[in-house]
Order: C-alpha cells, then sequence, then structure tokens
C-alpha cells in the first residue's frame, strides 16, 4: 500500500494504483485526453503529465505507478504551462471549424482548452493531411479533425480485436486509419462504431442519414413509421441532460410522433418475434441433433448483432451455419412493416418509409445489405443512431423535458419485457431461455424474478448450464439434457468463445453474441461516453423497464400471437423463411 | 599450420566492401599466384580499420605498412613490388593532410597512433568469418572463466565494479542494469542486443558486427548467464545486410563450437542468440521501441516504469545492452577490472568508438579512452580541419545531441561532460564542422530528422517539434521573428519535459545547443536577415557577396569584368564601397575564402580581378546622387576620416545630405594612410578615392581633434543632429612585462603612423617585433626598408595561428624578415637605459583555450635572448574612449570599444552613431566600409524615419551566364611580384596587376553562385 501526497494531501492507495487514480482519490482531478478507463492507458497525449519530485521530466499520472513516498505536484506551474503546451499543439493541428462539428459541445479537446484556459493559439503552421473517409454506410472518418489519442485504434484492436484501424505514417504524417490508408470499407471494419463511440473530438462519427428522414417526412405521399431498438429508451435522455439510465420511452414516443412519423412502432415486437423464431430454430436444431443425430452445427449463435455477422464472415467464415438464420429484429421489423402491416393499411410496400433509431452504427450497414429485401423493396430504409434522433429532436425544436408520454402505435407496437432485453450482454440469451423453458416444461423459467443470475453483468465471456427436467411430451427428447449456454460481448470476447469452442473446451449449445461492450445499450451511436458506470446504469434502467411490464415473456405478446395467426402461420413457416430468415457471405480477412 | 612469409590484411568492412574491396582481395590473391607467392604470401578480409573514406584500405604485415584508396588494378603493384621486392608502393600510403608527408607505416600515421584500440581490438585484425581466429585471440575465454570459475553474482560485481556504462547512449551503468534485471521476478528473461544504429554518420556498432561478431555474441551469453536468461535477441537493422549475414555465420559457428546451445562448455548454462531484423525506424534505436518492434508491432515506445528490466519483451523481465556495450564485456573478464578502469576519466571508464565526420581530414571509425579532449580526436587523430578553415562546433550524439563549439575543445569527452554542455554522448557520432557550416541550417537538418523519425505517438513530439521546425525554416528564410530564438527555447524546453521517449526528450537538443552556443547567428538570419556562414540560399545569393562585409556585388562585377564592362563594373562595386582601389590592394578578401569554385580547384582571384579592374580606371566616376534640400541643410557630424567615417560620409552623401568631416591627424585616410605601408597601398590611390568622395559635397577638415579642439556636446551645440564616431583604435596596448619603459620599446602603430604622417621614424639596426598580427608584419617590413639590419617576429603561439594574412607573412620572410614562433616576451632588456634585448621563453602548444586555439604554454628549459636595440609592440589595439565621450554618457562593450547596433550603428546615445575598428575593435578595411555604410542608412532613418539606402536594391547587370555550360578548366591567376631586392630601401608597391588576358580568363572562372534561374 504506497502512501504518497498528491498537492500535499498524503493518500494511500493499493498496489499498482497510478498516480491518476491516487488523484482521483485524494480529490484532485488531473486532465486527460488519451486515457480512458477500462480501455486505454497508453501516455500518449501527455495531458495528464504531473511534476514528481525527484524526476527529470514530467510524469504521465494515468501510466505512472504511485509509489511510497512519492511528492506530487498536479497543479504547480511547470505542469500547468506544459498541458497548456500540448494543448496548444493539438489546437494549432486541428481542424478547428467548431461551428459546423458535430461534436461542439459535447467535445473534449474543446472542454480541455476551455478548462486549462487557452484564449489564443500562438503557434501557426502545417495542419495535418485531411483525409475523409465516408465510403461505408455507417462511418464517417476526418483525419483533421483527429486528435491521435488512439482510443479508436485501441478498441478496434483489443476490445473488438478487429484491427481495422492502425497508425499510418511517421512523426507530424501520422495519422490514423486502415493499413495504406484504404477505405473503411475494403478492410475488416466490421462498422460497429465502437472507434467514433470513444473518439473525444469529431474525427469519427456516424455517417449522418438525418436529412433523408426530413425528406421522407416532407413527402406527402410517403407513409414514413419509426422503430425504436431496446436500447435506445434507456440512453436517449443522455442528449437532453438526464443522468445515464435514465427511461424516457414514453418522451421519446411523443417526441417521434411529432416529428411527424405517420406511426411509431417497436423493435421491441420484432424482437419477442426473434424469440419465437429463434427459439424454434434452437429447439429444431437441438432435436436434429439429438434425436435425429444429424450433423447440425451447434452451439447455435445469435444472430441479432450486425457488427458480429459481419466478424464471423470475415474472421470465422466456417462457423457461418452456426449463426441462426433469423434476421435481426430490426431488419425482419422492416419486412413485417412493409408487407404485413402495409396490407394492413392498404398501401403498397413502395410507399412506405421504414425508419429505425438504432444505438448502432452497424445497423447502417445491415440495412443496406443486399439481402434484406423480403418485402419486395428495402426492408429498412434509414437507420438513425441515438445521437441522430437527439439531433432531430433539437432541429425540430422540440422541448424534450416537457413532453407528455406517448405510447406506441399497434399493431407492431406492443412487447414483453423479454425483447427490452435485447438491449443488454446477456439479454437475448435470457429472453430465449424464458419462451423455450416454458414451452419445453411448460413452467416457467426457474431464475428469481427470471433473471438467469450467471449470465448478467458485464463479465466479458458468462457462461452458465442447467438440466432440463420434467420435459412436456412434445418435447421428451429434452428430458434430462443439461443445456449449456455462452454470452460474450465485445468481439476480442467472441473471439475467446469461438476458440473456445473450436478447441473443444467449450461445449456450448447456444451462444449469445453481442458486439459492443455490454451490449447494445452501449453500441457504437449511443451517447457518448458509455464507460463502464454508464453501461451499468443503462442496463439498471432496461431491467427496471423489463420488471415493470406485465408481459415478460415473448411467446405471451398477444400482438406475436396475432400476427402468427394473422400472417405468418407459425415460426419457420415458408413465409418467416422467407420474410424473417437470411443467409450469410464469408469475407476477406484483409 | 604452415607458415607464411607474409599477410595482407584486406579491409572488408562494408564500406570497403562498396569501394571494391572483394574485387581487390580477389586480385591480390591472383596475382599472388601469377608470382608464385600464393603459399608465401596470405591474403585475409578483415573487419572495418577505421579510415573509411579513403578506402579500400590494407595492410601489409609483418611490415605494418598501410595502404589506401587500392584499386583492383593496383593489386599486381602491390605484390611486384613490396612483396616480391620490398619496396613500398609511395604512391598508395597515406599522406598527412598538413604536412603533405607520406607515412607509410600504420603505426606512425597520428588517426592510428593516438587510438586505444580495446573494443575494435580484432577489427581489422582477424577474418570474421573464422570462430577459430577469434578463439585464438582470447575469444570466448571469458565466458569460459564465467561459467566455470564465477557465479553469476560474481559476474555482476565485476561488471559493476569496471564502472562500464551503457555506450548506446545515455550512459546507464550497465552492471547495475544486469543486477535489477537477474533480481526480477520471474524464470523467463531475455538478453536483448540493440544493433540498430540510426544516427546518421554512425557506424560503429556495424562495424563491430561486421567484424567482430564473436565479441557481442560472447558478451550476450555472459549476461544471459549473469541474469539468467537462456534465449537472446540480436536487433540488428536491415540496412545493414552485411552486419546481419556475417553475425548470423558467427551465430552458426558457435553453435557448432557449442559455445551457444544447450550445455555450453559442458556446463548446464543453456543460451542462444536469434537474428531481428529492424527496417531502420530510427526510434526503435529507443529500448520499449525497439521491444515492441521485436514482438511484431509497429516500432513506438512505451511508458516507462515499467522498465523492460522488470517487465520488457513479452513482459518479461530484459536486459538491453548495445553491441558496443556487449563488446566490452569478454575484456572486462579476461583482463580484470584493475586493467579496464586504468583507461577512462573518473566517473567513465573504458574507451569509446566515435564515427569521426565532417570537415576534418581524417575521417572514420576512431577508439579513445572516455575522457580524452575533444580537441585531440579532432587534431591529433582527426588531422585538423581541411583547407585551413576554422572549426567551429563538433556535433556530438547524433540528431539528438548537441553543438560543443570551440570555447570547449579543451573539455574531456565524457558523458557528464557532454550532457553540461547540451550536447550527448550518444552512440557516438562526431561530425566536425567549419565556419563554413550555418549553425541554424544545421539545427534544421538534425531537427528535420528527428521530426521525420519521430513516431507521432505523442503530442510534443508529433506536433512540438514540427512547430520548432517551422520556426527554424522560417528563420533560415530570412522570415524569423524577434521572438523566435525565446519561442524555440521555451517550446523546446517544454517538449524536454513533456515528450513519451528519450527521442522526444531530446529531439530539441540540436535547436537549443546551437542556440546557447551560437545566438549570434540566429540573431543574424533573425534581424539582419544575414546567415553569416553563407549557407542558407533565401539569404545568400552568392556566398562571396555574402562573406563581404560591404556586401559589394562580387559575382556582378566580376562577370562584368568578363564582358570588358570595366566602368560598369567599378560603378556597381562603388554602390556597395567606395574604396575600389584601396580594398583593391588591402582587402582581406573574405569573399574569396567563401569561394565555392574552391571546391572545384581554387578560390577566384577576387581581388585580384578588382586591381585590374581599377587599373582600367582613367577619371573616376562620380556614382549616383540623390539631391535633397532638406537633408543638405542637416547639420552631421563625422569625426574621424578612415575607411569607416568616410564612407559614412558617401553614403549620407549619395542621399542629399552634406556631411562635416573631422580628421584629427594632417591627413584624412585613418589607419589606411597613418598605418598601411605605401608598398602595400600606394599614398595617390587613397587620395584618389578620398578626393572622389569630396566631390560627392562632403567637407573633410584635418588637424582638429576630438577632445581636444571640440567635443561631443560642443558639436549638439553647434547643431548638429547626429554624429558618426570613427575614430578607429590607435592606442597601442602594453605588454605588461617589465622593461616597457626602457627607451627604444615603442608601439608598432605609432612606429608606422610616425613614419607614414611624418615621413621618417627611427629605426633601430636590431630590430624586434612583438606580436603575429598584421601591424606586426607591417612594422618588421617597414623598418627593413628603413634601412634595419635585422628584424625578427617575435610570436607566442605557431604560425599557423598568426592572424595576420598569410601571404603577408609569407612576403615579410622574402624580404629577410625572421620568424620566431613560440616565443613569449617575458622581460624587456636595458644596457644604460636603452633596450638590448628581449627575453623570451620558449612555448609548446598545450591543451585547447577558449579560443579554439592550443594554449602556448612555457618551456620548463628554454629562456633564450634576442638581442634588439629596438622593440616594437604589436599585440593589440585600444580606443581612448573616456577622452572622447566626455561628457556623454555612451555605453562601451566588455572589451572598451564603442557599444553600437549592428544595424545601424547607432550607439547608447540616439544621434550618436559609431562604427570601425572604435566600435568592433581592430577589424578590416571592408568591415569599416559596411559599418559606415549601415551608419549612414541608421542616421537617415533616425532624421527622417524611412530608409533611402537605394543601392542596396539587388539588380540585374545583364552578364551572360550558361548554366549548362561545364566550368572553364583555368587554374587561378597568380598576380606577379616585385623582386625582393628591388624593395629593399623603397615603398614600390610589391603586387603588380593582371594583364588583360589573365583577368578576362579569371572573371571566367566564377561559377556564377548568383545565377537563378528564371521563372
Amino acid at each position: 500500500m504506497p502512501s504518497l501526497t498528491i498537492d500535499q494531501i498524503p493518500v494511500e492507495v493499493p498496489d499498482g494504483t497510478t498516480i491518476l487514480d491516487a488523484a482521483h482519490k485524494a480529490g484532485i482531478m488531473v486532465p486527460t485526453l488519451c486515457y480512458l478507463e477500462n480501455v486505454q492507458a497508453i501516455g500518449a497525449c501527455r495531458v495528464c503529465v504531473v511534476e514528481v519530485e525527484g524526476a527529470k521530466t514530467l510524469i504521465a499520472s494515468c501510466v505512472a505507478p504511485a509509489a511510497n513516498g512519492m511528492k506530487v505536484q498536479t497543479n504547480s506551474r511547470r505542469v500547468r504551462e506544459a498541458r497548456r503546451m500540448v494543448v496548444e499543439m493539438l489546437l494549432s493541428d486541428h481542424d478547428g471549424d467548431c461551428q459546423t462539428c458535430d461534436r461542439s459541445e459535447n467535445c473534449e479537446l474543446q472542454s480541455l482548452a476551455r478548462e486549462l484556459g487557452i484564449r489564443q493559439v500562438t503557434y501557426a503552421g502545417d495542419k495535418s493531411r485531411k483525409i475523409v473517409d465516408s465510403s461505408t454506410p455507417a462511418l464517417k472518418r476526418d483525419t483533421s479533425k483527429c486528435v491521435l489519442c488512439r482510443r479508436c485504434i485501441t478498441v478496434c484492436n483489443e476490445i473488438q480485436g478487429v484491427g481495422a484501424l492502425q497508425p499510418q505514417y511517421r512523426g507530424f504524417k501520422t495519422v490514423v486509419g486502415p493499413a495504406f490508408c484504404s477505405e473503411l470499407k475494403d478492410v475488416v471494419c466490421v462498422q460497429c462504431g465502437q472507434c467514433g463511440a470513444v473518439c473525444p473530438v469529431g474525427a469519427i462519427t456516424e455517417r449522418e442519414d438525418i436529412d433523408e428522414v426530413w425528406a421522407a417526412l416532407d413527402d406527402p405521399k410517403k407513409h414514413v413509421v419509426v422503430q425504436t431498438a431496446p436500447a435506445i429508451r434507456a440512453a436517449l435522455g443522455e442528449c437532453f441532460g438526464y443522468p445515464p439510465g435514465t427511461l424516457v420511452t414514453g418522451k421519446m414516443v411523443s417526441a417521434l410522433r411529432r416529428l411527424g412519423f405517420d406511426a411509431v412502432f417497436d423493435t421491441n415486437f420484432a424482437a419477442d418475434l426473434t424469440i419465437m423464431e429463434e427459439g424454434t430454430e434452437l429447439l429444431t436444431r437441438l432435436k436434429q441433433a439429438l434425436v435425429e443425430k444429424k450433423p447440425v452445427a451447434l452451439p447455435m449463435f445469435t444472430s441479432c448483432s450486425p457488427g458480429w455477422i459481419k466478424y464471423l464472415e470475415h474472421f470465422y467464415p466456417e462457423m457461418l451455419p452456426n449463426l441462426s438464420t433469423c434476421k435481426s429484429p430490426q431488419q425482419m421489423f422492416g419486412a413485417l412493416a412493409k408487407t404485413y402491416y402495409a396490407q394492413k393499411i392498404g398501401r403498397k410496400a413502395e410507399e412506405i418509409t421504414v425508419v429505425s433509431v438504432m444505438p448502432c452504427t452497424a445497423k447502417k450497414f445491415e440495412a443496406r445489405r443486399p439481402e434484406m429485401d423480403g418485402s419486395g423493396v428495402r426492408d429498412v430504409d434509414v437507420v438513425l443512431t441515438t445521437r441522430e434522433l437527439g439531433r432531430m429532436i433539437r432541429q425540430a425544436g422540440i422541448d424534450f423535458a416537457s413532453l407528455p408520454d406517448g405510447k406506441m402505435d399497434s399493431p407492431l407496437g406492443v412487447s414483453s419485457g423479454a425483447a427490452d432485453i435485447f438491449a443488454n450482454t446477456g439479454g437475448v440469451m435470457e429472453a430465449a431461455l424464458r419462451t423455450a423453458y416454458e414451452i419445453a416444461t411448460g413452467r416457467p423459467l426457474p431464475f428469481e424474478n427470471l433473471h438467469v443470475k450467471p449470465i448478467e453483468g458485464l463479465e466479458g465471456v458468462k457462461a452458465a448450464s442447467f438440466q432440463i427436467t420434467g420435459a412436456l411430451p412434445a418435447w421428451s427428447f429434452l428430458e434430462g439434457v443439461t443445456l449449456s449456454v455462452a454470452v460474450a460481448h465485445g468481439l476480442s470476447n467472441a473471439r475467446k468463445v469461438i476458440e473456445r469452442i473450436k478447441s473443444g473446451e467449450g461445449a456450448y449449445h447456444f451462444v449469445e453474441i453481442m458486439t459492443c461492450p455490454g451490449g447494445c445499450i452501449g453500441g457504437g451511436g449511443q451517447p457518448r461516453l458509455t464507460t463502464n458506470a454508464v453501461r451499468k446504469a443503462r442496463i439498471a434502467a432496461i431491467y427496471k423497464e423489463d420488471e415493470g411490464k406485465k408481459l415478460r415473456k415473448s411467446h405471451e405478446n398477444p400482438e406475436v400471437q396475432q400476427i402468427y395467426r394473422e400472417f405468418l402461420g407459425a415460426p419457420l413457416s415458408e413465409k418467416s423463411h422467407h420474410l424473417l430468415h437470411t443467409e450469410y457471405t464469408a469475407r476477406a480477412k484483409v | 599450420m604452415k607458415s607464411v612469409r607474409s599477410h595482407i590484411l584486406v579491409c572488408t568492412g562494408a564500406g570497403c566492401v562498396a569501394s571494391g574491396a572483394l574485387e581487390i582481395k580477389s586480385a591480390l590473391e591472383e596475382s599472388l599466384r601469377q608470382h608464385g607467392l600464393a603459399e608465401e604470401v596470405r591474403v585475409i578480409g578483415t573487419g572495418c580499420l577505421g579510415p573509411c573514406a579513403v578506402g579500400p584500405v590494407a595492410v601489409v604485415h609483418p611490415d605494418g605498412v598501410f595502404y589506401q584508396g587500392i584499386k583492383p588494378e593496383d593489386a599486381g603493384v602491390i605484390v611486384s613490388e613490396h612483396l616480391l621486392k620490398g619496396r613500398v608502393v609511395e604512391r598508395l600510403v597515406y599522406k598527412d593532410a598538413v604536412k603533405g608527408r607520406s607515412v607509410p607505416a600504420l603505426q606512425d600515421i597520428g588517426f592510428f597512433r593516438k587510438q586505444v584500440k580495446n573494443i575494435l581490438r580484432n577489427c581489422g585484425v582477424i577474418d570474421p568469418l573464422k570462430i577459430e581466429e577469434y578463439i585464438a585471440n582470447d575469444g570466448y575465454q571469458a565466458l569460459s572463466k564465467a561459467l566455470t570459475a564465477m557465479k553469476p553474482e560474481e559476474v555482476i560485481d565485476l561488471v559493476k565494479r569496471s564502472g562500464l556504462r551503457g555506450r548506446g547512449g545515455a550512459g546507464f551503468p550497465t552492471g547495475l542494469k544486469w543486477e535489477l534485471t537477474r533480481k526480477s521476478a520471474g524464470t523467463t528473461k531475455f538478453v536483448l542486443c540493440n544493433g540498430d544504429e540510426g544516427d546518421p554518420g554512425a557506424f560503429m556498432d556495424r562495424s563491430i558486427l561486421e567484424g567482430d561478431p564473436h565479441s557481442v555474441i560472447e558478451g550476450m551469453a555472459i549476461a544471459g548467464y549473469a541474469i539468467g536468461s537462456s534465449q537472446g535477441y540480436a536487433y540488428i537493422r536491415a540496412e545493414y545486410p552485411l552486419a546481419v549475414e556475417r553475425f548470423g555465420k558467427a551465430l552458426v559457428q558457435a553453435r557448432e563450437y557449442g559455445l551457444l546451445g544447450k550445455n555450453i562448455l559442458g556446463t548446464s548454462f543453456e543460451f542462444d542468440v536469434e537474428i531481428r531484423m529492424g527496417s531502420g525506424a530510427f526510434v526503435c534505436g529507443e529500448e520499449t521501441a525497439l521491444m515492441t518492434s521485436i514482438e511484431g508491432k509497429r516500432g513506438e515506445p512505451r511508458p516507462r516504469p515499467p522498465f523492460p528490466a522488470v517487465k520488457g519483451l513479452w513482459g518479461k523481465p530484459s536486459l538491453l545492452n548495445n553491441v558496443e556495450t556487449y563488446s566490452n564485456v569478454p575484456l572486462i573478464l579476461t583482463k580484470g577490472v584493475a586493467w579496464y578502469t586504468a583507461i577512462g576519466s573518473a566517473k567513465s571508464k573504458g574507451t569509446k568508438v566515435f564515427a569521426l565526420a565532417g570537415k576534418v581530414n581524417n575521417t572514420g571509425l576512431v577508439e579513445v579512452p572516455i575522457g580524452t579532449p575533444l580537441g585531440e580526436i579532432i587534431y591529433d587523430i582527426g588531422g585538423g580541419i581541411p583547407g585551413g578553415k576554422k572549426f567551429k562546433a563538433a556535433q556530438m550524439g547524433g540528431p539528438s545531441g548537441g553543438c560543443i563549439p570551440k570555447e570547449h575543445l579543451n573539455v574531456p569527452v565524457d558523458y557528464e561532460t557532454l550532457t553540461e554542455l547540451g550536447a550527448i554522448m550518444g552512440s557516438g557520432g562526431l561530425i566536425v564542422m567549419d565556419e563554413d557550416s550555418c549553425m541554424v541550417d544545421v539545427a534544421r537538418f538534425f531537427l528535420d530528422f528527428v521530426q521525420d523519425e519521430s513516431c507521432g505517438k505523442c503530442v510534443p513530439c508529433r506536433i512540438g517539434t514540427k512547430r520548432m521546425l517551422e520556426i527554424v525554416n522560417r528563420i533560415c528564410e530570412g522570415k524569423g521573428q524577434e521572438s523566435d530564438i525565446e519561442r524555440l527555447i521555451d517550446l523546446g524546453g517544454k517538449i524536454k519535459d513533456t515528450a513519451l521517449c528519450g527521442l522526444g526528450q531530446t529531439a530539441p537538443n540540436p535547436v537549443l545547443s546551437t542556440i546557447r552556443h551560437f545566438r549570434d547567428e540566429y540573431v543574424a538570419h533573425i534581424r539582419d536577415k544575414r546567415c553569416p556562414a553563407g549557407v542558407c540560399p533565401a539569404l545568400v545569393r552568392a556566398p562571396c557577396q555574402n562573406a563581404c562585409p560591404a556586401a559589394v556585388d562580387v559575382p556582378g562585377f566580376v562577370s562584368l569584368i568578363g564582358e570588358k564592362r570595366y566602368s560598369e563594373a567599378l560603378g556597381l562595386h562603388r554602390e556597395r564601397n567606395p574604396f575600389a582601389s584601396v580594398c583593391a590592394r588591402v582587402c582581406f578578401h573574405t569573399c574569396e575564402d567563401k569561394c565555392r569554385r574552391s571546391t572545384l580547384d581554387d578560390a577566384l582571384s577576387i581581388r585580384g580581378l578588382k586591381r585590374y579592374l581599377v587599373e582600367q580606371e582613367v577619371t573616376i566616376q562620380l556614382p549616383e546622387i540623390r539631391d535633397d534640400e532638406k537633408n543638405a541643410k542637416r547639420k552631421i557630424a563625422i569625426v574621424g576620416a578612415g575607411p569607416a567615417g568616410l564612407s559614412c560620409a558617401y553614403f549620407l552623401a549619395r542621399m542629399g545630405y552634406r556631411p562635416n568631416v573631422f580628421e584629427a591627424e594632417q591627413r584624412p585616410g585613418g589607419m589606411l594612410v597613418q598605418t598601411i605601408p605605401a608598398y602595400r597601398l600606394p599614398r595617390e590611390e587613397l587620395a584618389r578615392e578620398v578626393r572622389m568622395i569630396e566631390r560627392l559635397g562632403v567637407d573633410i577638415q584635418t588637424g582638429v581633434r576630438l577632445g581636444k579642439d571640440f567635443s561631443l556636446t560642443s558639436l549638439r551645440n553647434e547643431g548638429y543632429e547626429a554624429v558618426f564616431l570613427g575614430v578607429g583604435a590607435p592606442q597601442g596596448t602594453n605588454l605588461g612585462v617589465p622593461g616597457e619603459e626602457l627607451e627604444g620599446v615603442t608601439d608598432a602603430i605609432g612606429f608606422l603612423r610616425e613614419y607614414n604622417i611624418r615621413g621618417s621614424a627611427h629605426v633601430g639596426r636590431k630590430v624586434a617585433v612583438v606580436g603575429g598580427g598584421n601591424a606586426a608584419v607591417d612594422a618588421a617590413r617597414t623598418a627593413i626598408r628603413l634601412g634595419a639590419e635585422s628584424a625578427t617576429i617575435l610570436y607566442r603561439r605557431s604560425r599557423d595561428e598568426m592572424p595576420a594574412y598569410a601571404e603577408e607573412i609569407d612576403e615579410a620572410e622574402h624580404e629577410g624578415v625572421v620568424l620566431k614562433v613560440l616565443a613569449a616576451p617575458v622581460e624587456i632588456l636595458g644596457k644604460d637605459g636603452h633596450v638590448a634585448g628581449v627575453k623570451c621563453s620558449a612555448m609548446v602548444l598545450g591543451d585547447f583555450d577558449r579560443s579554439g586555439r592550443r594554449r602556448p604554454i612555457e618551456m620548463s628549459s628554454g629562456e633564450f635572448v634576442e638581442e634588439a636595440d629596438q622593440v616594437i609592440v604589436a599585440i593589440g589595439q585600444a580606443v581612448d574612449a573616456d577622452s572622447l565621450r566626455n561628457g556623454v554618457d555612451l555605453k562601451l562593450t566588455r572589451s572598451k570599444f564603442i557599444e553600437i547596433n549592428p544595424v545601424n550603428g547607432q550607439t547608447s546615445v540616439p544621434w550618436i552613431f559609431a562604427g570601425g575598428d572604435a566600435a568592433t575593435g581592430p577589424s578590416s578595411v571592408a568591415e569599416a566600409v559596411g559599418s559606415g555604410e549601415s551608419a549612414a542608412v541608421g542616421m537617415d532613418e533616425m532624421l527622417t524615419g524611412a530608409k533611402h539606402a537605394f543601392w542596396r536594391v539587388e539588380r540585374d547587370v545583364g552578364t551572360a551566364f550558361d548554366p549548362e555550360a561545364d566550368p572553364v578548366q583555368y587554374p587561378r591567376a597568380q598576380m606577379q611580384l616585385i623582386p625582393v631586392a628591388r624593395r629593399r630601401q623603397n615603398f614600390s608597391e610589391v603586387e603588380q596587376p593582371f594583364g588583360p588576358q589573365d583577368a578576362l580568363r579569371e572573371a571566367k572562372r566564377c561559377l556564377r553562385c548568383d545565377y537563378r534561374a528564371k521563372e
């Protein structure tokens, strides 16, 4: 337990604590830029430098361990001037077009400059090369705004294990980008947007599609419907100053109505539908394996997360048969809105515009996948992120805080609590188990409050297994079977699970993978910054939404039951195959 | 084993291989076969001998004869002459650059003689591809001793006690590093060798890897044993293919001999080494970046702590030393701590290899004890500066090092001293720079290098060094601002304080150290828009013009002479300097010193051309004058009708002023008339140019002395708005030895003035002149002409260091003046109150003083008496400032000259300006002209608030030049001198002008550096 003084304040911290954390413990805020808790501590930007007595140079507090007897100054003249120099250098190399930057007022560089009292940039000179890459539907990169903090690189390489971004060139010419400065569309990028989620400035953002939505809303010939993903309601409030974890479902519905959408629906409805389809697919695969002894791909992987799907297509194409053939809820919704719903309101698919609000940038990519046209046209027309919706609401001059609570429209607006928890890691698995277990045994899932404790939380890889007893006659082949499931979030964790499966170390039946750490609540399109504390708060809100509903199992959703009755027939029917299932494409590794 | 009569050691280091060593080796072998000597003489390819610039080189043993610059076709003559007949091939042996004589024996060559080759002990001696030769030279004895007779702790203790410090740059104690790594927890540890030598010009590690790879392998294996590691990695740059190849082969041999692998030398110790090639990123020399690179990632540093000793390669404790450091280790074990610590300085033991490069006669690898004075490395080993140029600075420690100026030639080269002076030892790069190097440009070069090589990870290095580079660039382009120097210091200091790794923390060093030692050069670029060394293209039209203190358009007038447009040429000269005829005779021609033609053959004879030019003048033409009624009415006084005062008057007159010149002596001209003898400058020539100035409306009053007939205050009271002080430095200075009061002791200025102004001066029979400057030479030559039987110049340093112009010294000797150098007067002896002789101490040159010259020190037994009945003291000049500034608070410099702003000549009193010797101390005519001109412009600006120096505009003289044509091949023309016999007893001009043919040819030799392609 080193004990040291920071600005004369004595502190005692556990071994291995950084000076930065020790300072926090002493109630001192040291400014940082490249540092990001649980993501990266590389001492690159030098904003967090402090003066340590006896040290030759200033020390980056985010990486330097606190040592016994250390005397640290965080606010000496030497430190202040050094920090100002560093930030001034960054500003001298920065595009600086704050007025038109989407990060203005939410920009870490801007805040730093303000906090350090920089009133003028006294150094002029060359600026870094401006490379704008908007080659993918999901993301836009602008190197002239980049501060080379490398958070994106660390997230992409270490947390996602994708490695699409690297530093390119050296010295002042250094830029962040794919190898050889290729475009993102030509590399393994899964378009998860985690890079943009951690970007402190406006260098990586989602590709903004707000104007397309306005155009549809302005078009009197269009019937514009909107669907909102489960994770939106727990995060949208942050765009308007609410603390993380504030549920704003009702206000969100009202805001969407005011924006002029003809119908406000819920992706959650499609999530319940996914459970029906995916659950049935799992049971079918199990039956094929256990009873018919057919060579069937197990474990089955969930397929809701488009980043994960693209990841598998690039890195493990041989595992593609393990992916559930179910489309994601977003795409199921789109296909049904332009068929089932279109019929109901007597419009043609072409006349309907489906807008989705997603916590996810990869959803923009998913909506443009060529196979996503089950309805005969694009199933989903425009995808907005949570952040874009927030901006759109501001553009419309809507005072979000004073909005009344609204209700989703029918027939695609009702959902169960099981659909809500699609938003977080472990949620799809739990939702599936709630339904599958009950269908197989006639009894509810034997966990307190229906929550499968072992697969909850932010642990990277989680696993659970339980034995099925008292199976109903139709499912007798499951009697006594120990069902093993695994849950992973963050693609490097997904890789771990896959490697475990490939090595035979992990024998699972069903595996849930979410691309982003924490699941969709931590998606690349969510309000910044998503720290672990924010993730926890959002997850808690989601569970609250789930628990607050009477309807908590997908198969109990009356509108789901209705659609099977009226339109689809049964899960895995021919119609649902056509509209709700898909296939995958192997992609190159580079 | 067969015995052989001779060995020919052919250097096969990469440098010599590149210049054909392998072909030479086979040619030698072939020739030996043809002569039937193949059995008697063996040819051996060795590692680098050091003097790469003169490669390919070879040594014939046992005679120890060193051949250089060998070509394959020389093999035959070496064999037939040297090996068959025993005659040294004179043409191929080393030539002493200073003395010009041949030095055949290796041990007689200064470059080798002064070195102590410990680390390079085997380089150039053994065949690096044969482990047997290494073993035969005590190789692997140290490893054997460590494994069989020592505990790992004992090995570490030995290395600690040896005082060995890291040769990679920072000088961290090696033994301590070993101990820390040994003590680190963990069973897997690595021994890493840094062979990523990246400093421009440094190649000592490459030479060791190529020439003695086993010494590195042995050092690494010992380190492995000491720290408890079984795996080593040698990180060698991919640009060193020969080093990689030889080191790789050495590894194979070591494994074959059981010196690597399992159970080494029959013990349980296991160790092996793998090569990892680095692809040439400078930053990969930084230890954490090197490890990151070995791990297969982009070579970038990571924060420390954790230090490599705790968490290094792949997170395991790792020991990283560089090639040279490992190469020291076997020596310490075999020869012992006492032997090792006997070499070196108090805090740094052993030897260090330097890569000597740049403006030095002998370049290459040199090994010296740590603590050897820098001057010794440059002069004794390096053989001094080529072309008689002055040493300016040594850049040490590579791009992140710094520059050591001449003031510190005497410092011992060790870690602490270099750091104190703002440089670093680094890996041992030592680049010598002479007066032609612009220190701002040098800083720019190195900064550009580090900026390019920055990994881009941390902000201070990535952007900060870029901003520094941008500032330095704009300074070099003449766009610097007054605040730039402070800005560079501030930014540089902060970058050092905040950057992530050693590269960034030292990146500002080249700038900071040049600012520290050469601030005046920065100031010249920023304030005067001048590059004193004549390097920065934006500020230098042509190096000759840049070097001229009066900024005369040299290429302009030279090319006009080439087209016989003499009157235009003279007019152009007088645009900037009225004293064309004077300067044609007495100018010290810095223009010629900087002439780029000298890199081809010899400098252009610019003064000779000027002399020819003024001979063509029939009637003197007046320059352009811009009449100005207002200016004509203003009263301006110029005190002193020397070159500075008259130039000031000349330029003022051209702007329409009518200045009054007051001269204390009876004749105008100042030093030109008072001290420069007529045999150098005929009186009529000076008078013509003075008359020209008078004709511009300048009134010269002679015989009126400041301080006696008038004062600065009285001038002010009479309504003078501005005063220029060009009073010279006419006071002689004393020797400060006993006997100076004796009759017959006089100062040179007084002696010369007396003769030149009054027409006669007393001269003794035996004259002794004390001093080494032009005044001393003039006095001696005048004394001879006035009938002295003998004239002896006594000078306390060596002839090379005499400040007088070399050609003047030569002519003095021709005329019979005796030169006694290294003689310092200690007493003037008298007889009956009259001088009888000078008692002198014989001196030797010792270490270097702050002027960068060797300090003369007294020899214990070397006093002698120079008999003389007249002693002329010429050791310095001074200005009697007190009498002239009477009542006015004029600031003086530390040397008691008048302090001025060099840009406009203004003194601390705004209406008083000054220039010439009175301000600068004794200097040249051209300097005086330049300072007079600056003051004229400064006065005008003060009086009118604007600059009217219309002559400063650069003009195109419209002479023909074909940039595609090859330079003409004529040698430099020489001016004829009248025979010595005709010089005695008279003051006829000694130098005779060129004839027209010589002059026109000479003019065509100009390379026209002023030429710029028209856009």
